[in-house]
């Protein structure tokens, strides 16, 4: 920042710093030195001399770092002179609201010249890749030799009380999936990827997989309608009933003990 | 001094008038009584999304004395901030700054206040349907199948409204926001095609949880990190009136944030049985979400070099400044959790809640507000009647929802050593069900996490509270605003 610069923004009415990245892309692109921009725009003779064509003339660039071999097209960074704005529109306005006049001035918020589009499809593409490597590609069936199959035989109760166990939002708390990990060690069977449990993500509550080999129907019923801490849900005597159904049919570990997590 | 045009002067839309913006029911709305009514909007939900959310951090700790499950609670609670708030309010910043970066009309703007009124009918819809019982239970908006559909069709609205408006635009130029918008309103129906393809009957559950944490991540980080990003670069150089810093780190920020959609969602399920692959994957993938989060905050960063200290008189770019680098800290906290290590620990545990809800009531509203604030004046010719609301509202939501985070953090890690260490099993040889004695380490946590959530929601009291007495208890004063002249034609297929 100099004298000069001040008095080139003053002239142009335009804020010092993008003076000066301008000027520095001006000479960059004219051969000139700074100072000499700078003092041409301080004095008002560049604005008509230093003037890019009008279809690259208004902007300034939104990044101070165009390389010097950019094309010329996007590299006119020259600020035009202060003037008045082609159509000042002029509306009825509330008399407690006053209006205000804009002045002219080259704008900060227009960038390069590029495609819209080209984004758009870029963006399509990139959304495509990712889905196909991150969600369908984890999700197909993969090939377990000698593991038994993961799905539960569950009665006509027991699938209603699957639905019951959803919408009441149970596998928000509470996971249906085991681990071979330390930390599942005596949850149940290892859950495999055909499961027809209810995986979940969270694990606030105690993880099911194998709740019917744990607990009895009664208590399993106990602990549903508010005992031990567990939110008292108020369900139908039919909803109740199949989902104590469910959850006592959830018996991952019985003579699975390959599988078990612990072993 | 009065505030710098946005447009070249051969530009007709660079004409200024005070508006007010209390007309907006009534009148025929133009655009930034478009963007107002979802400023409006967003405010009110995000007021319900915080009582809810509160209610679930208090129902983790107090299950048995919360009136609904925590299930229920924070299904509620995501379904009203993300698509409430987050998709309402964000859209209001697309509809105010497409005008302003395209010198076009917005295409069909009664269209886009439709898409406005749909939403929210969806989203009460939605939340009844939980609250009564009858949501599809998938985890983070807990919907039913049925409501999946009319919702994309909504979510199509803000990005035909985008594309037709770029399609007109008269400003052959594009600034670095117009990427981040495109990219975002591209992005979200298609990512919620992805959480419907969920409820295929032919997917099996481990698809369906796939599909869920694709989504939920996909959603913070396509759609929150990526327009409220975007939108703030607009916020910060328009505000003072200095050039981006570099358009080619911003590119950078958009590429890898959309890279990075995926990964940290799936890396969740680490260890799970899905192929082995994917851990590997996901934790290296994942690197791209802190990678893209770091770009756009070095970026401001250096676009701020200078101007400091106006900060203090901007409510706005604090707000966006403060939730650019909670993103920084967020996206790394979840790339981190993706290695298997510390996925070992941390997975299923309430460690990818504190992700999750710092990335949404953190992140996302500070950034939305980055751009509210901004824009609030400018669409209302009102001025924020005092900056001390903003300025709580800041301070309140970096110790609230920081404390929150920090606090679910700490007991994800509790609970995943006390796991290793044998409680989570042996607790149900010594106790039955009894899963308090396992999980009683974190309790203190848990609470502690419900306490700094009532801080964080007087903060979103105190958003609400800046958005509602700007718009109906102003200050009039000189501000610019968008009109048209008279040459000014309404887009063609109006």
């Amino acid at each position: 920042m100099s004298e000069l610069s001040a008095a080139a923004a003053e002239a142009l009415g335009i804020p010092e710093a993008i003076v000066v990245r301008s000027a520095a892309a001006r000479a960059t692109e004219t051969g000139m030195t700074v100072d000499d921009v700078l003092q041409a725009w301080a004095g008002g003779e560049a604005a008509s001399a230093g003037a890019a064509p009008p279809a690259t003339e208004a902007p300034l660039p939104d990044s101070g770092d165009t390389p010097p071999d950019a094309p010329a097209e996007e590299e006119a960074e020259a600020p035009t002179p202060t003037a008045p704005p082609e159509t000042e529109t002029v509306t009825p306005l509330p008399a407690a609201m006053p209006a205000t006049t804009v002045s002219g001035r080259p704008p900060v918020l227009v960038g390069k010249t590029d495609n819209p589009l080209a984004v758009l499809i870029g963006a399509v593409a990139l959304f495509t890749a990712v889905l196909l490597v991150g969600l369908v590609g984890p999700a197909l069936p993969t090939e377990s030799p000698g593991a038994r199959s993961g799905e539960l035989p569950f009665t006509e109760s027991a699938e209603s009380g699957h639905q019951l166990f959803l919408s009441t939002g149970c596998a928000a708390c509470h996971t249906q999936l085991v681990r071979p990990v330390v930390a599942d060690v005596g949850l149940g069977a290892v859950t495999l990827n055909d499961s027809n449990q209810v995986l979940g993500t969270r694990r606030f509550g105690p993880d099911l997989s194998d709740v019917g080999t744990r607990l009895s129907g009664s208590q399993i019923e106990a602990t549903v309608t508010g005992f031990a801490g567990h939110p008292g849900l108020r369900l139908s005597r039919a909803d109740l009933d199949d989902l104590v159904a469910y959850l006592t049919e959830s018996k991952t570990s019985v003579g699975t003990g390959e599988g078990d997590a612990g072993s | 001094m009065l505030p710098p045009s946005l447009f070249a002067p051969r530009n007709p839309l660079a004409a200024t008038q005070t508006a007010d913006i209390r007309a907006f029911l009534g009148a025929g709305a133009d655009e930034d009584r478009v963007a107002a009514a979802h400023f409006l909007v967003g405010a009110l939900f995000l007021v319900l999304a915080g009582g809810l959310q509160l209610l679930a951090l208090f129902s983790l700790r107090f299950a048995g004395l919360s009136p609904l499950s925590f299930g229920r609670l924070e299904s509620m609670a995501n379904l009203t901030v993300m698509f409430g708030f987050l998709v309402v309010s964000l859209t209001g910043g697309i509809y105010y700054v497409l005008p302003r970066l395209t010198g076009a009309r917005l295409w069909r703007k009664e269209l886009a206040l439709t898409g406005l009124l749909l939403t929210t009918g969806l989203v009460v819809l939605g939340l009844l349907s939980v609250v009564l019982g009858f949501g599809g239970g998938r985890q983070p908006l807990g919907l039913p199948w049925w409501l999946h559909p009319p919702m994309i069709a909504v979510l199509a609205i803000p990005f035909a409204v985008t594309m037709m408006t770029i399609r007109h635009r008269e400003e052959k130029r594009s600034f670095v926001t117009l990427w981040f918008v495109i990219g975002g309103v591209t992005w979200l129906p298609l990512l919620y095609l992805i959480y419907l393809a969920g409820d295929l009957p032919f997917i099996t559950a481990l698809g369906v949880n796939y599909s869920d944490l694709f989504f939920s991540a996909g959603f913070v980080t396509l759609w929150v990190y990526t327009v409220g990003s975007g939108l703030f670069y607009y916020t910060v150089v328009k505000e003072l009136d200095i050039p981006l810093a570099s358009r080619q780190l911003a590119s950078v920020g958009f590429w890898s944030l959309g890279f990075a959609a995926a990964w940290w969602g799936v890396a969740q399920m680490v260890f799970g049985p899905g192929p082995g692959w994917v851990s590997g994957v996901a934790a290296s993938l994942g690197l791209a979400f802190p990678i893209g989060a770091l770009a756009n905050a070095s970026n401001v960063s250096m676009t701020l070099q200078g101007n400091w200290e106006k900060l203090t008189k901007k409510p706005g770019l604090s707000s966006g400044v403060i939730g650019l680098f909670l993103g920084v800290a967020v996206a790394t906290l979840a790339s981190f959790a993706s290695f298997p290590s510390i996925g070992s620990v941390a997975a299923l545990t309430a460690y990818w809640e504190a992700i999750e809800y710092a990335a949404l009531f953190g992140v996302g509203v500070l950034l939305t507000a980055g751009v509210t604030f901004e824009a609030l004046p400018r669409v209302s010719g009102l001025e924020i009647r005092t900056l001390d609301r903003p300025r709580s509202f800041n301070r309140l939501t970096v110790i609230g929802v920081g404390g929150v985070m920090v606090s679910l953090l700490a007991a994800g890690l509790v609970s995943g050593y006390s796991w290793i260490a044998g409680s989570n099993s042996a607790a149900y040889v010594d106790a039955g069900e009894g899963w308090a004695a396992g999980a009683g380490a974190a309790d203190v946590l848990l609470l502690f996490a419900f306490g700094f959530g009532i801080v964080a929601f007087l903060g979103q009291l105190a958003y609400a509270a800046t958005v509602f007495g700007t718009i109906f208890n102003g200050r009039p004063v000189p501000q610019e605003v968008l009109v048209y002249g008279d040459d000014v034609e309404a887009s063609p297929d109006e």
